[in-house]
């Protein structure tokens, strides 16, 4: 990637000046800023996300969040309402030219806000620092037919593994035992995410059903997907959002279910929020949210690698 | 045998896989949305130079090869070999003709090259990237035929590697050549 052509000084002002015009979006529309901790008792669960752990004074672990998303949808849970939170978020062992493992998240939730219309929200805020730009939707079915030429609900892992070397890209060892959704993953990477959004603001969504994480599911086309969304600009991921889960015997299970699928990768168990859960349990009204990227889009608003719009990366820490 | 994770694949690092030496060229991590993240590793073949494009889990190990690299000057060359010295150590080996490679076009007497060693057995010699060498054979230039602004006609050096070099350079011209691309860099004056 090219690097920018201003100085750190005048990307950190640039910085500085997108920070006070996101607030100012989420401020003209009623949208409360809150500051949810960034050190938590239970962990956010995620198969793929690897936290990073600090130990406390009680000689108990505690997590560093990899999003503030529990503990915003506690408040919510209390009736507060639509909140914003943008806070530094941590995700061990994610470092390249696109990953530093602590990064900057744009987070929001809106109340009786529907799926398309937390899209358009996402839109409207991503084009405050790319300007505007067209977008268009397609489903995770969609993407892999047009794509790939694939019918990923019906195909086989073998049939995908095939697709994989026919096309130069040799699966890492072992990623058959990991399940159909690892070796989607691994198209989905290598041979589909970099054709995205080449001059548009590209919107991947309704995820299989087994990739929904917090996100609640339906029936579309006969098939039981997640109303869960990702945006894609020039092939890098810019937000994931979704129309979100309210049931909190489903969260447990998936936490559950995350847990178990640590244990197979070889990861430790964490220790599941039961402050989020009990909240959920309460009654949790229907809403929409959204984490975007705040580095990414400095990433792409100057045409850098992230190292050149944050004040340090993780080596240099 | 020692091993590497993914997070320290840099580019010149040596790896073994299925029993093959390869230099890795390129490593980039990529993580799609809530997936599995990996690597896409290009990787140079140590001995045939082939590059090819491995996946790897992020986090997971490979073996390093045991990969040496000596600088070594050429002393002589003769039909089936070349012999070089270690400075330090005046250590001589002879290198076998067909483990030279693409090499062989770029030996020069008094050169320093990289001899790179595969579990001790020399596998590679790598020339300087820059090198000086005299131009043996090349036409007049035509000046018929500078239309654009950079023209070029085909030589031949004194190591027998042929290149495009720009139609003022003369037979017997002394010019700087890089050894990667094969490409004419300057002209080197020789007021000494």
């Amino acid at each position: 990637m090219i690097s920018s052509a201003l100085s750190k000084n005048e990307l950190l002002r640039d910085r500085s000046s997108m920070l006070k015009t996101a607030r100012q979006f989420f401020y003209s529309k009623n949208i409360l800023e809150v500051d949810c901790p960034a050190i938590t008792q239970g962990a956010s669960v995620d198969s793929h996300i690897d936290l990073i752990k600090v130990s406390s004074q009680n000689l108990k672990w505690r997590y560093l969040h990899s999003s503030p998303e529990y503990g915003m949808k506690r408040l919510i849970a209390d009736g507060i309402g639509d909140i914003y939170q943008l806070s530094h978020v941590f995700r061990d062992g994610e470092s390249s030219t696109k990953h530093n493992p602590e990064f900057m998240m744009a987070e929001w939730y809106r109340m009786d806000f529907s799926f398309e219309m937390m899209i358009q929200e996402t839109i409207d805020f991503i084009s405050l620092f790319l300007g505007k730009l067209p977008f268009r939707v397609m489903s995770y079915g969609q993407v892999f037919r047009e794509y790939a030429g694939i019918d990923y609900f019906q195909a086989s892992i073998d049939e995908l593994l095939n697709y994989l070397t026919s096309n130069d890209v040799t699966p890492y060892p072992g990623v058959e035992s990991e399940g159909k959704d690892a070796v989607l993953n691994l198209i989905l990477g290598s041979l589909i995410e970099p054709k995205l959004g080449d001059n548009e603001l590209f919107v991947l969504a309704y995820y299989p059903a087994s990739q929904a994480a917090l996100a609640k599911t339906r029936k579309l086309d006969g098939e039981l997907v997640a109303e869960r969304f990702e945006v894609y600009y020039r092939g890098i991921e810019l937000a994931n959002g979704y129309h979100e889960l309210t049931d909190a015997v489903e969260q447990r299970a998936r936490f559950l279910e995350s847990n178990q699928f640590r244990s197979q990768l070889g990861k430790e168990q964490l220790p599941i929020d039961e402050y989020f859960l009990h909240a959920l349990q309460k009654g949790f009204p229907d809403c929409s949210g959204v984490a975007v990227g705040f580095d990414r889009l400095m990433m792409l608003r100057h045409d850098c690698d992230i190292e050149k719009v944050i004040p340090f990366t993780w080596d240099k820490a | 045998m020692p091993q590497i994770s993914t997070n320290e694949f840099k580019a010149g690092v040596k790896i073994e896989l299925e029993g093959q030496p390869y230099t890795i060229v390129t490593n980039e991590f990529v993580k799609p949305g809530k997936g599995q993240s990996f690597n896409r590793v290009r990787i140079k073949h140590l001995i045939t130079g082939r590059v090819i494009e491995r996946t790897f889990k992020s986090g997971d190990k490979a073996d390093l090869a045991d990969v040496t690299e000596t600088n070594m000057r050429l002393l002589y060359r003769e039909a089936d070999g070349v012999t070089f010295m270690d400075d330090n150590s005046f250590e001589q080996i002879k290198i076998p003709m067909e483990s030279l490679g693409n090499t062989v076009q770029w030996l020069l007497d008094d050169v320093l090259y990289g001899i790179v060693s595969y579990n001790g057995v020399p596998v590679n010699v790598e020339p300087p990237t820059f090198m000086e060498m005299r131009i043996v054979d090349t036409a007049p230039g035509d000046r018929g035929n500078t239309a654009s602004g950079r023209v070029l006609k085909p030589a031949t050096t004194e190591t027998g590697a042929k290149i495009q070099v720009p139609i003022f350079i003369s037979q017997d011209e002394l010019i700087k050549v890089d050894t990667r691309t094969g490409e004419y860099v300057s002209r080197v004056s020789e007021s000494k």
